[in-house]
């Protein structure tokens, strides 16, 4: 775990619903300790622990095989833990009445083919056990929310992969969830739809839903996440508002002359220090440390050509995070 | 429970009637009843057949044809239930139906009993047909055409519960083969079962007798033979050694055997249900 947070308390995000706090069920939407997945030798979660709390749009970042889907699977019991458990909407992950108040959208998208859109959006009615009277209002709202409004009496085989995302995105929506659980919602869509996303998310937290969102697009989580957790080869390695994130030590550029290859190796105690070409880079410098820094490679004999300070973004952050790992 | 069965069993069928499964079925039905039609007419009508030969060639032709649809009736039921699992999980379709608040084991016998549904409504169809026609174009009608039928339905639905265990641990291609293999060895072994008696070797009617118990499509499927045969070509068959012959039924599946099928079904169901409930999606 990193720096900005460790055992952290089970947080209130901020636009929790309508302000009442009696309103807001004391349990988390989702409370996983120590969630492990081994897959024969392979390990996809070494022990996975997080707290998301009602109300909040989470973002849970990671690269390819971090573990993000298969952290999603355990907490909707499409597969069982090998170790830890988990808890969602106060029950345990997989519970069916659980389920009744959890939208779904998979990172692998797929739904029946021979069946229109409006027909696919009935069937989840009918298996969400909504009354009879709500499904004509229900899948009308989905089309229109996810803009397949004009598609619904389509089949969802004439479908291109962007439309059957959002298909499964209006699917998720239907019932009016508590828990939406989004995996790479956006992963087959133009920009327009991405910004879509982004409004229906928007739209969920008003409601004072809880979504969970499992992206590797960090602009995604940047834009819509009031808090994310980074997770790195099974295991989260940071937690925070994405100001916390970007919060750690600032970061410099240099252009070091005059220096036999290597010697930036041995610069023990300042930063983390990586080769980029003709540069250098420092990250997780303490706070005032630039200057230090620079009279440190002057003094061994090294002459600096250039200074650039690197803005933190989430995504330099994220890779920071990510280099510690290695 | 009941409804979330429902549900899954009539888009089971939806999905059989959408994909024009059923009505490639009926279609290629048709044309095979057709075909029986002409043989028959010409087998009824030939100047060179006495009406005694007629007589006798009459079933033995009708319990043929009906091995060739007890064939199709397995492949189809084969056919339809080795992707009914395996492949809506390796494409996702079943991530976002087993994630809603139903049983995984509302979700397997959903489809298992639209399946059956869809293989009984196509037995009973054939069966009907095959009778209508035989019938009209040589007068000939089977003894209990029902119960052959029923018999029929249970060999495609032994197939059709087999395949569908098979298929929420196996992929589909690798489902549907192992169960038509199975079928046709259980077939076999009941002509091995024939051979035996013929040869006097008690060994290979004894390996017959335990293939028909551990699967038990060959001896329903002589369950329907049962059915076909008129009376007097039962005493025919019986007094010129006809048990060494593999499509003739000397008698009726007795109770304790009927009572096994049933058990058969319940347990594969079963292991179908809990194999599905463990699988990892």
């Amino acid at each position: 775990m990193s720096r900005i947070s460790s055992a952290e308390p089970v947080t209130q995000a901020p636009g929790a619903p309508g302000g009442d706090p009696a309103a807001t069920p004391a349990s988390p939407a989702v409370h996983a300790m120590e969630l492990r997945k081994v897959y024969r030798r392979t390990v996809a979660l070494a022990g996975l622990s997080m707290t998301v709390g009602r109300g909040e749009v989470f973002g849970f970042l990671g690269p390819n095989g971090a573990g993000k889907t298969t952290a999603v699977k355990l907490l909707l019991g499409l597969t069982r833990p090998s170790g830890g458990g988990a808890m969602v909407l106060g029950a345990p992950a997989g519970d069916r009445e659980a389920r009744r108040k959890i939208g779904y959208l998979p990172e692998l998208f797929r739904y029946q083919a021979w069946l229109t859109a409006r027909e696919v959006l009935v069937l989840h009615c009918r298996l969400l056990g909504l009354a009879r009277q709500a499904w004509a209002r229900e899948t009308g709202a989905a089309l229109e929310t996810v803009g397949l409004d004009g598609r619904g009496d389509d089949k969802v085989g004439t479908f291109s992969k962007g439309m059957q995302q959002r298909l499964g995105l209006g699917v998720a929506l239907l019932g009016e969830p508590d828990l939406v659980v989004l995996d790479e919602p956006t992963s087959a869509l133009d920009p327009v739809g991405r910004h879509q996303v982004r409004t229906i998310i928007s739209g969920l937290r008003e409601r004072g839903a809880t979504v969970f969102l499992n992206t590797h697009l960090l602009e995604e989580a940047e834009h819509v996440c009031d808090r994310v957790t980074v997770i790195s080869k099974g295991r989260a390695v940071a937690t925070g508002t994405v100001a916390q994130l970007r919060r750690r030590g600032p970061a410099v550029r240099l252009r070091v002359t005059g220096m036999p290859p290597g010697w930036w190796q041995s610069m023990n105690g300042s930063g983390r220090w990586t080769a980029e070409g003709d540069w250098l880079r420092v990250a997780d410098l303490a706070d005032g440390q630039v200057p230090e820094l620079v009279a440190a490679i002057v003094v061994r004999g090294g002459r600096v050509e250039a200074v650039v300070p690197e803005e933190q973004s989430l995504e330099s952050t994220f890779l920071d995070l990510l280099g510690e790992q290695e | 429970m009941v409804t979330a069965i429902w549900t899954i069993a009539t888009l089971t069928m939806r999905e059989a009637l959408r994909r024009r499964l059923v009505v490639a079925l009926a279609a290629i039905s048709v044309a095979l009843a057709a075909i029986s039609g002409w043989g028959f007419y010409r087998l009824s009508h030939s100047s060179q057949v006495t009406s005694g030969e007629s007589a006798a060639a009459l079933p033995v032709a009708f319990i043929l044809f009906m091995f060739m649809f007890s064939f199709i009736v397995a492949l189809s039921a084969s056919a339809i239930a080795s992707p009914s699992v395996s492949s809506e999980a390796e494409s996702g379709v079943l991530a976002s139906v087993v994630t809603r608040p139903l049983r995984r084991s509302d979700v397997l016998l959903g489809k298992w009993l639209g399946l059956a549904v869809i293989l009984a409504a196509y037995t009973a169809f054939v069966c009907g047909l095959q009778v209508a026609v035989v019938a009209a174009v040589s007068g000939f009608v089977p003894p209990d055409p029902l119960a052959a039928g029923v018999f029929l339905f249970a060999e495609g639905a032994v197939l059709l519960t087999l395949v569908l265990l098979l298929s929420t641990r196996m992929p589909a291609l690798a489902a549907g083969v192992v169960g038509v293999a199975l079928f046709g060895m259980a077939w076999l072994a009941g002509v091995v079962g024939s051979l035996g008696a013929s040869l006097h070797i008690p060994a290979m009617q004894t390996a017959s007798d335990v293939s028909k118990w551990v699967l038990p499509t060959d001896g329903l499927w002589h369950g329907a033979i049962y059915y076909l045969e008129p009376s007097s070509y039962l005493l025919r068959q019986l007094s010129e050694g006809g048990e060494q012959d593999p499509f003739f039924a000397a008698a009726a599946p007795a109770w304790p055997y009927l009572t096994w099928t049933a058990i058969w079904f319940a347990v594969v169901l079963v292991l179908g249900v809990v194999s599905f409930q463990r699988r990892e999606l």
